[in-house]
C-alpha cells in the first residue's frame, strides 16, 4: 500500500491530483469507446462523422491516461492539447454543420451530452501538466506533500 | 415490482451523492484513504448489488432494446468505485480520498443514464 519516500520533485505525474485525474480520464476512454465500437458496429452509416469522433475521442483520452500513468509529460502534454482543440472545434462544428451530427459524439455541442465534462477535462488536465511541469522546473527543494 | 428499481435507483442515487459530499470534505482535510471510507463505499456496492439483482430478475422478461446498454451501464457502476479504492488508497496525498470522492460523482452519472435506459428503453409486463 505504501510506497517509498521520495522526493517531491520526484514524485509521479500520476499522484496526487493526477490520480483523480487519470481515474476520470480512463473513465471517459472506457465509455466513449465502448459506445464508439458499438454504434460502429450496429448503425455506422447512420452517422459516420459522429461515431468516428467518439471513436478518435476514445482514443485520445485513453493516450492521456496511459502518458499520465507512465509519467509521459509532453506525450499527455500533446493529448490534452489535442482533446482541447477537439472538444472545441467539433462542438463549434456541431453548431455550424448540424447535419454531419445526426446523432451526438462525445465532443459535438462542447460535450453538452456529458454534462460538458468533455470541455472542462482538457482545461483541468491542461492546468494540472503546466502547473507539474513548472513544479519540475522551479527547484528541487520544497517538501510539499 | 417494478417499483424496487426505482427506489433501489434512488438510493443509490442518494448514496453516491452522500459519499461524493463526505469524501471530498475529507479531501479538503487532507484525510487518507481510512475504514471508514472503505465501508462507506462498501454501503454503496451494496445498494448496486441490490439494485444489479433486481434488474436480473425484472428485466430479461422483459422487452425494449435497452437492455443489454442497462446492464453495461450497472456493472461499470458497481466496478468503478472499486477500482477508484484501490488507485485511491495508494497515494499519500488527500487525492487518494479525492479520486474516490470523484468516482461516486461518476457512479451518479451512470445511475442517471440507467434510469433514464429504465424509464425509456425498457418495457416490462406488468
Amino acid at each position: 500500500m505504501s510506497s517509498p519516500e521520495a522526493p517531491a520533485a520526484a514524485r509521479a505525474l500520476s499522484s496526487g491530483f493526477g490520480r483523480l485525474v487519470v481515474l476520470v480520464y480512463v473513465v471517459f476512454a472506457v465509455s466513449a469507446g465502448v459506445r464508439a465500437v458499438f454504434q460502429v458496429v450496429t448503425k455506422f452509416d447512420e452517422a459516420p462523422v459522429s461515431f468516428s469522433l467518439s471513436a478518435l475521442a476514445a482514443l485520445i483520452y485513453l493516450l492521456a491516461a496511459v502518458a499520465i500513468i507512465r509519467g509521459a509529460a509532453r506525450t499527455a502534454m500533446a493529448a490534452v492539447v489535442v482533446e482541447l482543440v477537439g472538444v472545441v472545434g467539433v462542438g463549434a462544428l456541431s453548431f455550424a454543420v448540424t447535419e454531419w451530427f445526426p446523432e451526438a459524439s462525445v465532443w459535438s455541442h462542447f460535450g453538452s451530452g456529458y454534462g460538458y465534462v468533455p470541455l472542462v477535462l482538457p482545461v483541468i488536465g491542461l492546468v494540472y501538466l503546466l502547473k507539474r511541469r513548472s513544479d519540475r522546473t522551479a527547484a528541487h527543494g520544497g517538501g510539499f506533500t | 415490482m417494478n417499483g424496487v428499481i426505482e427506489w433501489l435507483y434512488l438510493s443509490a442515487q442518494a448514496a453516491a451523492l452522500a459519499l461524493a459530499v463526505w469524501f471530498f470534505a475529507d479531501t479538503a482535510r487532507s484525510r487518507r484513504v481510512g475504514i471508514a471510507n472503505v465501508v462507506g463505499v462498501g454501503v454503496l456496492e451494496a445498494v448496486l448489488l441490490a439494485q444489479l439483482i433486481a434488474a436480473l430478475v425484472l428485466v430479461p422478461g422483459a422487452g425494449g432494446e435497452g437492455k443489454a446498454l442497462f446492464f453495461s451501464y450497472l456493472v461499470t457502476a458497481l466496478l468503478v468505485p472499486v477500482a477508484a479504492l484501490f488507485w485511491g488508497s495508494i497515494d499519500r496525498s488527500r487525492w487518494g480520498i479525492g479520486t474516490v470522492a470523484a468516482s461516486c460523482l461518476v457512479v451518479a452519472a451512470l445511475m442517471l443514464r440507467v434510469h433514464q435506459i429504465w424509464e425509456f428503453r425498457i418495457d416490462v409486463v406488468a
